[in-house]
């Protein structure tokens, strides 16, 4: 064999290992390269900018790859991979949210307080927790919240751009009306070739009936009073989208959660009307409200449509704790999953 | 089958999957409503300007013909982008000058052949031939890789003033000269190293601008045009949003006083007018003649519940150019209770004769009010001039004078509403005011696909004398000089 020949067959095995390498790459880590093509970027870019993916960076991004796809059962078959993350959390939540269970299977997983509902922006928050950031509001309906997230977005995304940030934006304004905002965005996924079907079939003369009644839905959640509020004022902006749509029932769980998260009982007393949703969570909260205020008689538990299996457990729960001098050790395997339990042992993780 | 004769076969694939598509949905508002983009059918420009290229909007035209005549020459483009070559463009605008372009437009569309014409007013004004501004993501409250640009108006050239690659991606607010002179300008570095950066006749100084007693560092102000002293506002600013109608980013002042820096001495100065806790004041800047100072004052709410009652009026107080002293009493020009509505940044155009200034509904960051639209005052006789040529229907404003007084430009969110970006607009000496055009840039589509706002556009007769390795070295090495 002549050297020529042998030099070839090097380059050609090169050329065969790094292609395998790469398949088996792909295959490992496939939302890594969904999330890059969300991006707007190659997976050589992403990986200069997000570094080399692990499972559990790969499971982040699967849960944000399918949530911006709204493939809600996919998301939460992500999440039961997840290990303990604010955006795992994140994700099942607002999975649980779509199927209305947000409240019946809140603490059946782990909860960082309120930053499992809302996810934090701010100088302390990592680039994809902002890229995230906007799907909970999306889903409520607040398009101010949603759409300013997605510019944050892709402020911080590396190729300042993107589909995942561009559709996002795109609709925001389609829900809103404002279809000249809306057409700058479109304009660009048009001229994506892979966006372009996606942006031709949200054209507003191109909607079909699908399309046009999933803007109607989404139309339906819009604020439609007008309070100027902080960024971070997600109690007031919850009650806001509340005041306009009584029956949004995905912003009145996630103002219940978040009340009950950050352990302000009298803001959930306040904010909960029981005829108007339900939960296990919300009785549990109740019985602590109501041993505490005095008021465990059986007009408020009618009222409150508490279980008398609930007020037992209570009771139980109430009896080991006062005997065990405040210890969880006798309570975690029975009550470990109650909302008694989160109250009285729970406790924020400062750093 | 060869490769060669796949060749018109992939070409044309190729052709139809790069071809650009528009949005055109028709009896849907759009950004593009035009025939053209850039819209420049009938405006007025400065004979110095750079080629004006624009492409035709309709998606399903095709065979364009455009035909530019003027002083017995002419020139003929094919093709739905229309692109000149510098010298061509020149020479055109020299033939014209003080005249008319005449332009011929011609396209097929499926429903017919289409015909227009239109026509370049070529004004022997000329526009101060730099512009500077801030390129920023309409990010509401933070920021990533801002720069501070300086395009050269004559051409398509542009080089960053002050940037995040040698400022480690500090935040960086808006450059603002004084009367159009590249020699004396001012802008801030925020955060860890930084200051207000003061260009005097390209000598770069670090100024730590906060004195004792006062609300914060200062915000906004411009300097002198003798240049020993600054005036300035200080601010406490919030931002807020609002969740109904598309009105997105609120931002007000919870206090707000104003003060002169004296860069000579290295003193603040604070004044009890405008000390007022019961008052805010803001946006201050000097007269033509430098013996007056305009702001905006409003009497002082509870925020943010009270936010729709901020209106902002328009006042002078006179200032001592010797001492940097304001006197007293403030002279209200235009009263924003009386009117309804709130003044924000007014300029002084560099002749004494005009005051422009923005006018929104209420408050004091207007550039996401869609109702805020510009406003002229002859300041011979405090009578405002009809400017419905010039406003759209998204908000108009931050604008700056060129040195001759015969131009402005401002950011203009027309169009999208979201993105900023810099419009000229011609001024008569009988004050007829142009319609006006948008920045020209070498490719057409350069806006289509821009993500980043140009945010304070402000005109110099010449470039500013430092650039941003320099700024990064005044940002690394330069301690900032203390004010007490």
């Amino acid at each position: 064999m002549n050297k020529k020949r042998i030099l070839i067959l090097a380059i050609a095995a090169a050329v065969l290992l790094a292609g395998a390498s790469q398949v088996a790459f792909l295959l490992r880590y496939p939302y890594f390269r969904k999330y890059a093509v969300q991006n707007g970027i190659s997976l050589r870019e992403a990986r200069k900018a997000w570094g080399h993916p692990d499972q559990l960076s790969e499971v982040a991004m699967g849960l944000t790859v399918e949530a911006a796809l709204e493939n809600w059962d996919a998301v939460a078959a992500l999440a039961a991979e997840d290990r303990k993350s604010e955006i795992g959390t994140y994700y099942y939540n607002l999975a649980n949210a779509h199927r209305g269970q947000l409240a019946d299977r809140l603490l059946d997983y782990y909860q960082p307080f309120e930053r499992g509902l809302f996810l934090p922006v701010g100088e302390r928050s990592t680039p994809f927790q902002i890229a995230c950031a906007g799907d909970v509001w999306f889903a409520l309906g607040d398009m101010s919240m949603a759409e300013r997230d997605a510019m944050l977005g892709m402020l911080f995304s590396p190729a300042h751009t993107g589909p995942r940030y561009l559709r996002r934006l795109a609709e925001t304004n389609l829900v809103t009306g404002d279809y000249e905002a809306a057409s700058k965005y479109l304009r660009i996924l048009l001229n994506t070739p892979a966006e372009r079907a996606w942006a031709q079939e949200r054209l507003p003369d191109a909607w079909s009936p699908e399309y046009r009644a999933r803007i109607g839905r989404k139309r339906a959640l819009l604020p439609r009073l007008d309070v100027v509020h902080g960024m971070d004022q997600t109690q007031l902006i919850l009650r806001i989208l509340l005041h306009s749509n009584p029956d949004n029932r995905m912003a009145l769980d996630y103002l219940l959660c978040y009340d009950l998260l950050t352990k302000d009982l009298d803001a959930f007393v306040a904010d909960y009307d029981p005829d108007r949703t339900a939960s296990h969570l919300y009785e549990e909260a109740m019985l602590i409200f109501l041993a505490a205020k005095g008021g465990m008689d059986g007009e408020n538990f009618a009222h409150y449509h508490i279980s008398e299996r609930n007020f037992n457990r209570f009771n139980d729960f109430v009896r080991i704790y006062k005997r065990d001098g405040g210890s969880l050790q006798n309570l975690t395997e029975e009550f470990g999953k109650t909302y008694w339990y989160f109250y009285y042992f729970a406790k924020r993780n400062e750093n | 089958m060869r490769i060669s004769r796949l060749i018109p076969f992939l070409l044309l694939l190729a052709s139809v999957a790069c071809a650009r598509v528009d949005v055109r949905p028709s009896g849907v508002e759009t950004d593009r409503t035009a025939p053209l983009y850039p819209d420049y059918r009938d405006v007025t420009v400065p004979v110095n300007i750079a080629p004006l290229n624009f492409y035709y909007t309709d998606p399903d035209g095709r065979r364009f013909e455009t035909r530019f005549s003027a002083g017995g020459a002419s020139r003929t483009f094919r093709g739905r982008e229309v692109m000149w070559a510098p010298k061509a463009w020149k020479k055109l605008l020299a033939a014209a000058a003080g005249g008319d372009i005449r332009v011929e437009s011609a396209y097929e569309s499926p429903s017919g052949p289409v015909r227009f014409a239109w026509t370049l007013h070529v004004s022997e004004d000329p526009v101060d031939p730099y512009l500077t501004y801030r390129l920023i993501e309409p990010g509401f409250e933070v920021w990533d890789d801002l720069e501070i640009v300086e395009r050269d108006l004559t051409s398509f050239a542009t080089r960053p003033i002050s940037d995040w690659r040698n400022t480690e991606n500090k935040c960086m607010n808006c450059h603002v000269h004084t009367q159009g002179r590249g020699d004396l300008s001012l802008f801030y570095l925020r955060g860890q190293g930084g200051g207000a950066i003061l260009n005097r006749g390209g000598a770069l100084r670090k100024l730590n601008l906060r004195g004792p007693g006062m609300i914060s560092s200062t915000v906004y102000g411009e300097i002198h045009p003798a240049g020993r002293f600054g005036v300035f506002s200080t601010n406490v600013i919030v931002p807020g949003m609002h969740p109904f109608g598309n009105r997105r980013m609120e931002v007000f002042d919870t206090a707000s006083d104003l003060c002169v820096a004296d860069f000579d001495a290295n003193r603040m100065l604070t004044f009890p007018e405008t000390a007022r806790e019961d008052v805010f004041e803001t946006f201050p800047v000097f007269s033509a003649d430098g013996r007056s100072v305009y702001y905006c004052a409003a009497t002082a709410r509870q925020l943010p519940a009270q936010v729709e009652e901020m209106k902002y009026s328009l006042v002078r107080i006179p200032f001592d150019p010797e001492t940097g002293t304001l006197g007293a009493p403030a002279d209200t020009l235009w009263s924003g209770p009386a009117h309804d509505a709130s003044v924000c940044h007014p300029k002084a155009s560099p002749d004494g004769r005009w005051l422009l200034f923005t006018v929104a509904a209420y408050g004091t960051f207007p550039i996401n009010h869609r109702e805020c639209d510009l406003a002229l005052m002859d300041l011979r006789t405090g009578e405002l001039v009809d400017m419905d040529a010039v406003n759209a229907d998204k908000s108009d404003t931050y604008h700056s004078w060129s040195s001759n007084s015969r131009w402005f430009v401002f950011a203009s969110k027309r169009g999208d509403g979201m993105f900023g970006r810099p419009w000229f607009c011609h001024v008569s000496a009988d004050g007829t005011l142009s319609k006006p055009f948008l920045l020209p840039q070498k490719d057409p589509h350069f806006y289509d696909s821009m993500l980043r706002s140009f945010n304070v556009p402000d005109l110099g007769d010449a470039p500013v004398g430092f650039d941003a390795r320099q700024i990064g070295r005044v940002w690394r090495e330069m301690p900032a000089e203390s004010f007490e």
